[in-house]
């Protein structure tokens, strides 16, 4: 995704602490019965391909959990599972603590908006909106009373998402963004308690897509509405979702805030996927000596965390984001000379491709009212307390506390 | 706190049942029942023509129905009548597909370039195909009668004076194929304009830069393009055209004497005159096998057809 | 293109040669049709004639009135069986097929695709393979010469068609669209009725003429099936034919009014049938 103006509260804050921009941190998963929405080891094949492996996840009422992960990743078929249009081969879905199944879409008391619009093309943008209403019992006692009060509910949803001009026209005759409005429009309309939102701001240009991530969550607070999330793009899963799922190839890899993802995120491949430039990674064999552990980077000892001990003598690989080096001294311990190569603005920073002694290329950030050698010789230094160190071959994250994930006496929820 | 795992799942998951409600699951079969059923009705005669093709059996005989076996289908060995309508339906089925394979090629190339004439001669072509064959017979019929049929009179103009068109041996297949490359060849066209129309430009518009001769485009780049559609086309024909009975009914009822007896329509004068309904079932039989492994081949090619078009360029 | 005038001056002898072989016939007939008989055995054949609408009102009225008296013509009665049989056979074949094409096309159940072919593979069988053995079935099940009995066997003719050209429309439609209309409160009967229906009209109507054109051609089901009284036009104008004392202006004019429908028909909604008729080469 490029790099646009960044959104209040969102990513990339550069001095490495993540706003959760007063969305709560939902403290609340350990009761079914208070989660709106409610997956249990959700599994779907096609044919001999394991689309969803066991996906599990909660969302509690009123609450933002975004689905994030590349394509093919098995958002879209989770949410339509969700949604009842697919069966799953195994797992529960719940919706206020009942279990869906058997439970027919449309009596499920959703409201959903599809990547590819999918509105009906052979009915006006009014009549698309109006098609959750007409299978409501509507208020009002005649056809005359019910058929207003549905006129007007469309025409405020409409006014909400400004596409009441063109209410009266054909899916074909509106622009993308148009369109992707009036699709949200009709998942909206009904007031529905459960929103699944799929991608909706992928076929649109980045202004609209920059507006509506400001719009959309004020939006949907106002209703008090439980929202799914679908998205492949890593700053808007950070600006919308109190929390964040990232499932890649039908595995939910890592739950949790935003700040927990970018800062503590589970895998090698979950920390690239979060970050922009990427964070960079360095493969290191930590050694221990008397002063403790540590690791080699160019040759020069850098103390790990005693934390970390039990990395020793594995092979890893170490993770420090573009924003976190910062270019230092000659003199100062565990400077690393390298070359400057190449410098680029980004908007809010800059960006430093610069190589190593060895030609080892590393991308380092800064805020871009601060200054820094633009070309040749200079040095890098790596805050280590930023550090993240990953297991080569498997790409988990090492945690502190001595415990590698996975053992017994890892504190899985300890840390929380 | 991130978790990497299950984080909901403080009990194991729950047992995979997944067998949702009956009703459900069953409206799929619910939906295509009716027509199923229509489609067995119609599957029980099929049974009984193979359990007649095995038995001796004339209607007008009764009494002396009885199971011979392969005896019917034996007996078509040595049967000259049964060669005769081997030999024929294939003659009549090589001469139309391939006339109207060469015919249709040729008009659907003269109409490829959407103009407004090209357009008007188009649907002006549909007409024949949209008449019944066994009017067409007919309206051929009333044309070529010998003593006030327009046709006659103008092969008269040409020299042939006592042409007889269908009533003589020698012209009677000539006159039929005619009917039949009159109604068929206008499908033949739509199904090769079609094809044409939905080629890719480019090829042509590179060969044309080039100065490449107009001949060689088309052996070179238009016919291979084509083959799809000309082999649909030509298979689709070849299944009709062997099973031929309205025209050549209509026209002669099979003759004259015994010249223009195609399966179908010898194996209709087998039970309707001759009553043998055991021979006529045997011929059918073995003009379904035929048919059989066509319509196999040909859905495979069409199959084979719908997967390039929908995984794109060819 | 650059075309040379000799190249465009051999076009225009070819496609005219092309036009007049396969317009000729049509145009004899209906010119025939008004011609009386006298006009018609005169040779050589001229275009410098009174035409009359004689042969028309003998076959409406139903009455000859010649010098050797009145003479009963039932061919209105074939007219209105073909269109009895067309029109209730495309009917039901509609109400028994759209529904099918539609669970074929939405749910790819177990030996949905087998079903599919061999539903295809009737329709390339040979017809009396089945009419030959159907004829002593219905004599013994009382269904012989019987509109129902004939309008059930029509099916054979119907169903695949609209199978086979509706179900590729269903499948056109995106999935997501109708998901979206369940999701919104709708069930799947509501949605069939209101997005799929709607969508795949233009298959629907194409399948439906395609089926129609067929069933009124069809000359084997009804030789086979129908008796006298039951007969469509198409067995009709050849009972026509060979009977006494039909003159041949009667017989162009029964034919002219055999393939006017079909003719029509094919005016009006050519696009339809083009679609139709190269579905099965094009899209399959």
């Amino acid at each position: 995704m490029n790099d646009g103006a960044a959104a209040p509260g969102a990513t990339d804050a550069g001095e490495g602490s993540l706003e959760s921009a007063g969305r709560g941190e939902s403290e609340d998963r350990e009761t079914d019965s208070v989660a709106k929405l409610s997956l249990h080891g959700i599994t779907r094949r096609y044919g001999r391909e394991t689309v969803l492996d066991q996906v599990s996840l909660d969302v509690p009422a009123g609450g933002t959990l975004v689905l994030f992960g590349p394509s093919g990743a098995g958002k879209t078929v989770l949410l339509r599972v969700v949604a009842g249009v697919v069966e799953a081969d195994a797992g529960e879905v719940l919706i206020d603590g009942r279990d869906q199944h058997g439970i027919e879409p449309e009596k499920r008391g959703i409201g959903m908006a599809f990547q590819n619009f999918a509105l009906f093309p052979h009915l006006s943008a009014f009549e698309n909106i109006a098609t959750p209403l007409h299978s409501r019992r509507g208020e009002g006692a005649t056809r005359a009373e019910r058929r207003d009060t549905r006129t007007e509910s469309v025409e405020r949803v409409a006014r909400l998402l400004k596409i009441d001009h063109v209410l009266r026209q054909s899916p074909g005759a509106l622009s993308n963004g148009q369109k992707q409005r009036t699709s949200l429009a009709r998942a909206l309309v009904a007031e529905p308690e459960l929103l699944l939102l799929d991608d909706p701001l992928r076929n649109v240009d980045a202004k609209l897509r920059f507006e509506m991530r400001l719009e959309l969550p004020r939006l949907l607070a106002d209703q008090g509405t439980t929202v799914v999330y679908v998205t492949q793009d890593y700053k808007e899963a950070m600006a919308l979702g109190d929390r964040i799922a990232v499932l890649v190839a039908g595995r939910v890899e890592q739950i949790g805030s935003p700040e927990d993802i970018y800062l503590r995120p589970a895998t090698k491949r979950i920390a690239t996927l979060f970050g922009d430039p990427p964070i960079n990674l360095l493969d290191v064999d930590p050694e221990c000596d008397a002063d403790g552990p540590y690791v080699t980077l160019s040759g020069r000892r850098y103390p790990l965390d005693p934390a970390l001990a039990v990395a020793v003598g594995r092979q890893c690989t170490l993770g420090v984001r573009p924003e976190a080096l910062r270019f230092g001294d000659a003199s100062e311990p565990g400077a690393i000379p390298v070359t400057v190569e190449a410098e680029t603005p980004l908007n809010e920073k800059v960006v430093d491709l610069v190589t190593t002694v060895r030609g080892r290329e590393i991308l380092v950030s800064r805020p871009a009212h601060l200054s820094g050698p633009a070309s040749g010789e200079a040095h890098l230094v790596v805050p280590m307390e930023r550090a993240l160190l990953f297991e080569r071959a498997s790409g988990e994250r090492i945690r502190p506390r001595g415990g590698s994930p996975g053992s017994p006496d890892t504190d899985a929820g300890g840390a929380r | 706190m991130s978790i990497a795992r299950d984080p909901a799942a403080a009990a194991p998951p729950p047992p995979a049942r997944r067998r949702r409600p009956l009703g459900q699951r069953l409206l799929p079969y619910l939906l295509s029942l009716p027509a199923l059923l229509v489609c067995i009705g119609i599957l029980v005669p099929f049974g009984t023509a193979i359990y007649y093709s095995l038995q001796r059996f004339r209607l007008s005989q009764p009494w002396a129905r009885k199971m011979n076996w392969g005896e019917n289908y034996w007996n078509f060995m040595t049967d000259p009548a049964f060669w005769g309508t081997l030999k024929v339906s294939l003659v009549y089925a090589g001469l139309t597909v391939v006339l109207e394979l060469l015919l249709g090629l040729g008009i659907a190339l003269l109409l490829q370039r959407r103009t407004r004439l090209n357009n008007l001669i188009s649907i002006m072509l549909l007409m024949p195909l949209m008449t019944a064959p066994a009017l067409a017979a007919l309206m051929w019929k009333l044309m070529t009668n010998v003593n006030f049929g327009v046709l006659s009179w103008l092969a008269s103009l040409v020299g042939l004076e006592e042409f007889k068109w269908a009533s003589a041996p020698s012209s009677a297949l000539f006159t039929v194929v005619l009917v039949d490359i009159w109604v068929y060849t206008p499908f033949i066209m739509i199904l090769l304009l079609a094809g044409l129309r939905s080629l890719p430009r480019q090829p042509f518009e590179a060969a044309e830069l080039d100065g490449v001769p107009r001949w060689f485009v088309f052996r070179r780049i238009t016919l291979p393009m084509l083959t799809p559609y000309i082999i649909t086309a030509a298979l689709f024909r070849l299944l009709d055209s062997i099973q031929q009975f309205d025209i050549i009914y209509a026209m002669t009822q099979g003759g004259p004497g015994d010249t223009l007896t195609v399966f179908q329509v010898e194996a209709y004068l087998d039970f309707f005159q001759s009553t043998n309904v055991g021979r006529s079932a045997a011929l059918l039989m073995i003009l379904w096998a035929i048919t059989y492994v066509l319509s196999s081949l040909f859905i495979k090619h069409w199959l084979k057809l719908r997967e390039r078009a929908a995984g794109g360029i060819a | 293109m650059r075309r040379s005038p000799i190249e465009r001056a051999l076009r225009g002898v070819a496609l005219t040669v092309v036009v007049v072989f396969f317009m000729f016939p049509i145009l004899w007939i209906v010119l025939m049709s008004f011609q009386t008989n006298e006009t018609i055995l005169r040779m050589p054949p001229s275009l410098d004639f009174t035409p009359t609408l004689a042969n028309y009102k003998a076959l409406i009225t139903g009455k000859l009135v010649s010098n050797a008296g009145t003479l009963d013509i039932a061919f209105m009665g074939n007219l209105w069986n073909s269109v009895l049989l067309s029109v209730s056979s495309v009917a039901l074949a509609l109400i028994l097929g759209v529904p099918a094409a539609y669970a074929f096309a939405r749910h790819k159940f177990r030996g949905s695709e087998d079903i599919a072919f061999t539903l295809l593979s009737f329709k390339f069988a040979p017809p009396l393979l089945v009419l030959l053995p159907l004829t002593l079935y219905f004599q013994k099940i009382g269904l012989a010469n019987t509109y129902v009995g004939l309008i059930w066997v029509y099916q054979l003719i119907c169903l695949p068609l609209i199978l086979w050209i509706v179900r590729g429309y269903f499948e056109d439609i995106s999935p997501d669209i109708e998901y979206a209309h369940r999701v919104s409160g709708h069930s799947w009967w509501s949605t069939f009725r209101k997005i799929a229906i709607p969508l795949a009209r233009p298959g629907i109507a194409a399948a439906a003429l395609l089926a129609f054109i067929f069933a009124w051609n069809n000359f084997v089901f009804a030789l086979v099936l129908a008796s006298a009284d039951k007969q469509p036009v198409t067995v009709g104008a050849l009972a026509f034919v060979t009977a006494s004392g039909i003159q041949y202006g009667q017989i162009a004019a029964a034919i002219v009014l055999s393939i006017a429908p079909t003719l029509a028909l094919a005016l009006v909604a050519q696009r339809y049938l083009v679609e139709g008729l190269s579905l099965g080469a094009v899209k399959g």
